[in-house]
């Protein structure tokens, strides 16, 4: 059984922050992302996927960020009758040089090059990216129930 | 033994069971264990079973597809069964689908599978015997 | 100081006819006790008096009867003598008591031997204050309006007014984008590709336009809107900005959205998967196939293949009316999930005007196998079970 984090029913679109700064800080953005999609009524492909997604951006910040630090923020979305979810992953990271490139490479990220950055953004409904060299990088992503 | 996973060993298989969050240490020590274990008791097969796992990311898949390449170098065969729907899904959507891992539904599909690969491997052997 | 008489008789003269010629204002003489000495046109057409009504009367009579009850009269001609000059704004009371919103010039006049009465200078403020009043009016009107966005930009595109209904809707407060360009509202492609401006030409060009898209709030989310753009124009006819009113239709479009997702399962339910043999599910896929509807059948048939254990799928393709490389790849990613599950599939009713527009596309199926008729796919469906189940027909299977 896969933990899941409580989050306070009180305020359905509180967020829930998660410093990344070392391996364990996966999981737990990994068991935010899941008790927030719960709240929020996904269904469990899109549950999966937006889990995924999270650990993957990650996971990055992990790998490539300076210092591998950053914040992943989560919270559950709203758009009239729908409800989702939606995550936003910062580092002040080296920023990314060539974004064209980097969204295009790897689409195979079993070689463990790439950033698996489009693989994150196929898996999800709604994916922006922001990132240079030396700012960092943003990237928000969002999923919603069918 | 990390708490989530268990290796047990059925005839001259391994059958190895994941379950719940697996963080990346123990994914590793996994990885570490099994292709000890496979050596260690010259076994024909592993099974790993991940019917119990429900978010596989780039990184489990690699170390999977990793483990299965070790345990074939080890001429032993290897499948991965019981990937749920949702994570097979979101696998080939991230493209990390590992294209040359044997897969199966289940356990029991997958022992069968493994019998009918060795199966097949020593009727080849036989063939090449012949002219 | 001496003055010439002469030039004091003739500037008098000069005086009274320029006096006599202005007619949208009054110029009116009182004396040093507040009375009335001179009348002209413009003072007769403002309050309605003739010369012969009104000269000898005091100003107090101008006065409405609470501020003449007050000694608003006393008071003004002493500030006006203390000061030289006094302006207000107020009501005053034309001849028969109507009312009308005055703006008053009092100025202490003086000659050689001192103080010689006040010049008064009323101009009928009332239309402008009218205007003032329905301009205030409508501002709050708008300010009221607490689900609508109503607001103001120039022809800049500049935002100049905001109300509730737009903060609530997209977050801003009004200091966050007074001044700023309407484009921050939209998301980026729209912004570069000019959206904007066709749709304030438009608006200038036919008296308004109306237009839905995708709109973005200060926290990034995205609203569906629709939006009515009218120009503001001055009194020459000249274009000095537009207004914006804008709805939030986000939940309609989702509802219109959720009765075609509706349609489309329907139509799923006409393409259920079937089990025609143990171990062994057709999926017949029958009209278009974009992204959202093979994501769900992929699904549904995933759940079936864990369901009834299923070790062979066979994809029907003969109802599908074209094989685009889209449609190739979703396939292939049906095709590929399934193998992750232990499962192989096969690509049936591929027709050779189908197999020849593939290869024209070099839409490249890979490891797929594909058969021209079910029954064909089914028969080879069935040895890839027994190959399973392991008998050694190391011949059969390699087709």
């Amino acid at each position: 059984m896969a933990s899941i984090a409580e989050i306070p029913a009180a305020d359905p679109l509180a967020s829930t922050s998660v410093a990344i700064d070392g391996e364990s800080d996966l999981l737990r953005v990994r068991s935010v992302a899941r008790a927030h999609a719960r709240q929020a009524g996904l269904g469990v492909t899109a549950t999966t996927k937006v889990v995924t997604a999270a650990s993957e951006l990650a996971r990055n910040i992990l790998h490539y960020a300076t210092g591998g630090r950053g914040i992943a923020t989560v919270q559950q979305a709203a758009s009239g009758q729908k409800r989702g979810v939606r995550a936003v992953f910062t580092d002040s990271g080296p920023g990314i040089a060539d974004l064209g490139a980097a969204m295009r490479s790897g689409f195979s990220t079993g070689g463990g090059l790439g950033l698996g950055l489009p693989g994150s953004r196929r898996l999800v409904d709604e994916f922006s990216i922001d990132s240079a060299p030396g700012s960092g990088t943003r990237v928000a992503i969002c999923q919603w129930d069918r | 033994m990390p708490d989530h996973s268990a290796i047990m060993h059925m005839g001259q298989d391994l059958l190895v069971i994941l379950h719940g969050d697996l963080d990346d240490r123990t994914v590793e020590s996994i990885e570490r264990e099994v292709t000890s274990e496979v050596a260690r008791t010259s076994a024909r097969g592993a099974l790993i079973d991940v019917s119990g796992v429900d978010v596989i990311d780039s990184f489990v898949a690699q170390v999977l597809a990793r483990l299965v390449r070790m345990v074939r170098l080890l001429g032993a065969e290897a499948a991965i069964v019981g990937i749920r729907p949702a994570v097979a899904i979101s696998l080939v959507e991230l493209g990390a689908s590992m294209p040359d891992v044997t897969t199966a539904l289940s356990a029991e599909q997958g022992m069968a599978r493994l019998r009918r690969m060795r199966a097949d491997n020593s009727v080849r052997i036989d063939h090449g015997k012949h002219c | 100081m001496a003055v010439d008489p002469v030039a004091v008789v003739e500037d008098l003269a000069y005086y009274t006819q320029m006096v006599n010629t202005i007619t949208d204002y009054a110029v009116i003489h009182l004396d040093n006790e507040g009375v009335v000495r001179s009348w002209h046109a413009g003072a007769e057409h403002l309050t309605g008096y003739t010369a012969e009504e009104i000269i000898g009367q005091p100003a107090a009579v101008f006065y409405t009867v609470a501020d003449a009850a007050a000694g608003r009269v006393e008071a003004d001609l002493r500030t006006a003598t203390a000061a030289d000059s006094q302006v207000t704004e107020g009501w005053r009371l034309r001849k028969g008591g109507a009312p009308y919103w005055a703006s008053v010039v009092l100025t202490a006049v003086l000659d050689q031997s001192g103080p010689a009465g006040f010049g008064m200078v009323v101009r009928d403020l009332t239309a402008g204050r009218e205007q003032a009043l329905m301009l205030r009016s409508l501002e709050q009107l708008v300010n009221s309006i607490a689900d609508l966005e109503v607001i103001r930009f120039d022809c800049d595109g500049l935002v100049r007014s905001w109300n509730p209904g737009a903060q609530k809707l997209t977050g801003y407060v009004a200091e966050e984008v007074i001044g700023h360009h309407v484009s921050m509202f939209y998301n980026e492609d729209d912004a570069s590709s000019g959206v904007l401006d066709r749709e304030m030409t438009g608006a200038a060009r036919d008296g308004s336009m109306e237009a839905e898209g995708w709109r973005i709030r200060k926290d990034g989310s995205r609203f569906w809107a629709n939006i009515v753009l009218s120009p503001i124009r001055d009194d020459q006819g000249e274009l000095a900005g537009y207004v914006k009113v804008a709805r939030d239709l986000t939940e309609r479009r989702e509802q219109d959205q959720l009765v075609q997702r509706q349609r489309d399962e329907i139509l799923e339910l006409s393409t259920p998967v079937i089990q025609v043999w143990d171990k062994v599910l057709v999926l017949p896929l029958i009209g278009t196939l974009d992204s959202g509807r093979a994501a769900r059948l992929t699904e549904s048939l995933l759940e079936r293949i864990a369901a009834d254990q299923a070790e062979v799928v066979i994809l029907d393709i003969s109802g599908v009316p074209g094989i685009d490389s889209g449609v190739a790849q979703h396939l292939l990613e049906t095709v590929e999930a399934a193998r992750l599950m232990g499962t192989e599939s096969i690509l049936s009713g591929v027709r050779p005007d189908t197999a020849q527009s593939m290869v024209h596309l070099g839409i490249d199926l890979g490891g797929l196998r594909s058969r021209t008729s079910l029954r064909d796919a089914l028969q080879l469906a069935l040895r890839l079970i027994d190959a399973r189940a392991g008998s050694r027909d190391e011949a059969g299977i390699r087709a």
